[in-house]
């Protein structure tokens, strides 16, 4: 198994690097709003001193943390899998005795992520030079915890979006129901901007849902905001969430590779 | 006239198309009406921390919304069909076609796909303008009124020369499929005044990828915080990059050389 992982590794790097420029493209679409939700921010901060406690700081650092935390927690399984379904390239990859979603488009995503990790450090570094954040409140211990709450992020994220791209077996309109997740994250996970400075009602349903555990609990987590019961709460719904995201892709999966007729068939 | 007569047959083929996906058309829809309240909410709630961003109340936010939109529209509607099908031509060598066609290459490249519904946008558009401006309760003048509606289609002709560029660029290097990511990218930008945004990135969408010429600068005509000096200055922007980008387009025609040759 480890090898068949080694050789899917080797493939799927080789084919990422070939796209790098691509790659690079990808990377500033994705780094513009958290910029600019940044300068907003602070600028407001700035402006009245602070924001429901929120000083300019927090947002930078706040922002700074999202940077790195949504690179490693998000997927892009529907741009590089549904059409797969659709235009029936699946089928070769069916007859392998290994799981198309669970290792060759695993690997693909995290081979992915390797490389605009890469071209994020340095931009990374430039913004922070460009922004001076104050990072003293972070310790090594809080980055330790904050590792499992990111595998658990990635794990979850990977999961409901694999069930959502496998529902390409049964809709071609795929493609807006992730948009509607998408959506989703935007307002449920701490990406416009920490949840406790959104609406109350969405902070409390919030609390309940997958996708904070993709931004905000990892990033307050590294930034030491939480209180040991709140990590505790954290980690639960981690667990709880991983479980459920099993259960629901399993059960898509299943069923969908069942009514599967690749085209031609 | 002969254009005109063009540009309705494109407008009416581009409708039989939509047609054939309803039902895309009803869920694209909906999505939209999503993302204006996402985009409602997100204003409230930055409006619920503060009375001002960058010196501009909530009305004016509003209204760049809509003039936002409208440059969105521009992008999603016109661009992202067109330069997908010019893209392809470049490749397979199917550009030959529309070079032996009998009418201004750069208008047939950039005008025949048109996504209709998204019409309904521009409607949304206006509605967001009109709100946002009773909201602020500015005294507009007529005066400031008309620069703002110059500027808005000033604006609008600098992001379409941009393009024109852009994608002009891919004659001299094939391979360039990424010609609009850049100015996407950077789209997003022009959600809130510039005037907010460090000095890098103000440069950056006003002289690099000029979404604020689009966005930001029109609503400021509106508030009446350019002189005279300034507005035509960014009259004449528009119509200097419109002249640069014809001419970069002929350029790069001497360069297209067919797929296969």
């Amino acid at each position: 198994m480890l090898k068949i992982f080694q050789r899917l590794w080797q493939v799927n790097w080789a084919e990422q690097w070939q796209y790098r420029a691509n790659l690079i493209m990808y990377l500033l679409y994705w780094l513009v709003s958290p910029i600019i939700y940044l300068a907003v921010w602070t600028s407001i901060a700035n402006s009245k001193g602070s924001v429901n406690g929120f000083t300019a700081n927090d947002f930078v650092t706040y922002y700074m943390t999202l940077l790195i935390v949504d690179q490693i927690t998000s997927n892009i399984v529907i741009h590089t899998f549904a059409y797969k379904i659709q235009d029936g390239s699946l089928s070769g990859e069916l007859i392998r005795p290994i799981h198309p979603m669970l290792t060759n488009a695993l690997v693909n995503n995290i081979a992915f992520k390797g490389l605009t990790i890469m071209g994020l450090i340095p931009i990374w570094i430039i913004l922070f030079f460009l922004n001076r954040p104050d990072f003293s409140n972070v310790t090594l211990n809080a980055i330790l915890l904050a590792i499992p709450a990111m595998l658990i992020g990635f794990s979850v994220g990977y999961l409901l979006s694999a069930a959502i791209t496998a529902l390409a077996f049964w809709t071609t309109r795929v493609y807006s129901i992730h948009e509607f997740y998408y959506a989703m994250i935007l307002l449920f996970s701490g990406q416009f901007v920490p949840l406790t400075l959104m609406p109350k009602l969405i902070q409390d349903i919030a609390q309940y849902l997958p996708f904070q555990l993709l931004i905000y609990f990892p990033i307050q987590l590294i930034l030491g905001k939480l209180s040991s019961a709140q990590m505790v709460q954290g980690y639960v719904m981690g667990g709880i969430w991983l479980v459920v995201s099993i259960v629901i892709f399993n059960f898509v999966w299943r069923n969908g590779v069942k009514r599967y007729s690749a085209v031609g068939a | 006239m002969n254009t005109l007569k063009l540009l309705s047959a494109f407008l009416k083929v581009n409708v039989q198309m939509a047609l054939a996906y309803r039902a895309d058309t009803v869920v694209n829809i909906l999505l939209n009406i999503m993302w204006l309240g996402w985009e409602l909410l997100s204003l409230s709630i930055i409006f619920n921390n503060t009375e001002t961003i960058g010196g501009w109340g909530f009305g004016e936010l509003i209204a760049l919304l809509g003039v936002f939109r409208l440059v969105h529209t521009l992008m999603i509607a016109l661009i992202w069909p067109n330069t997908e099908k010019f893209n392809q031509s470049i490749r397979d060598g199917s550009m030959d076609y529309t070079l032996l066609q009998p009418i201004n290459s750069m208008f047939l490249v950039t005008f025949s796909r048109i996504t209709v519904w998204r019409a309904w946008d521009l409607v949304l558009a206006a509605i967001l303008i009109v709100v946002g401006i009773n909201l602020a309760g500015d005294i507009i003048t007529p005066l400031n009124l008309l620069t703002f509606l110059l500027l808005t289609v000033s604006g609008a002709i600098v992001i379409y020369s941009l393009w024109i560029v852009l994608i002009a660029l891919t004659f001299w290097f094939i391979k360039f499929d990424n010609n609009v990511t850049i100015l996407q990218a950077l789209l997003d930008a022009g959600r809130y005044p510039v005037t907010v945004y460090p000095v890098w990135l103000r440069i950056i969408v006003t002289f690099v990828i000029p979404v604020a010429v689009a966005t930001t600068v029109p609503l400021q005509a509106l508030r009446g915080d350019l002189n005279f000096g300034r507005i035509l200055m960014f009259l004449a922007i528009g119509i200097v990059s419109f002249l640069v980008a014809s001419r970069v387009w002929k350029a790069g025609l001497k360069q297209y050389s067919g797929a296969s040759s």
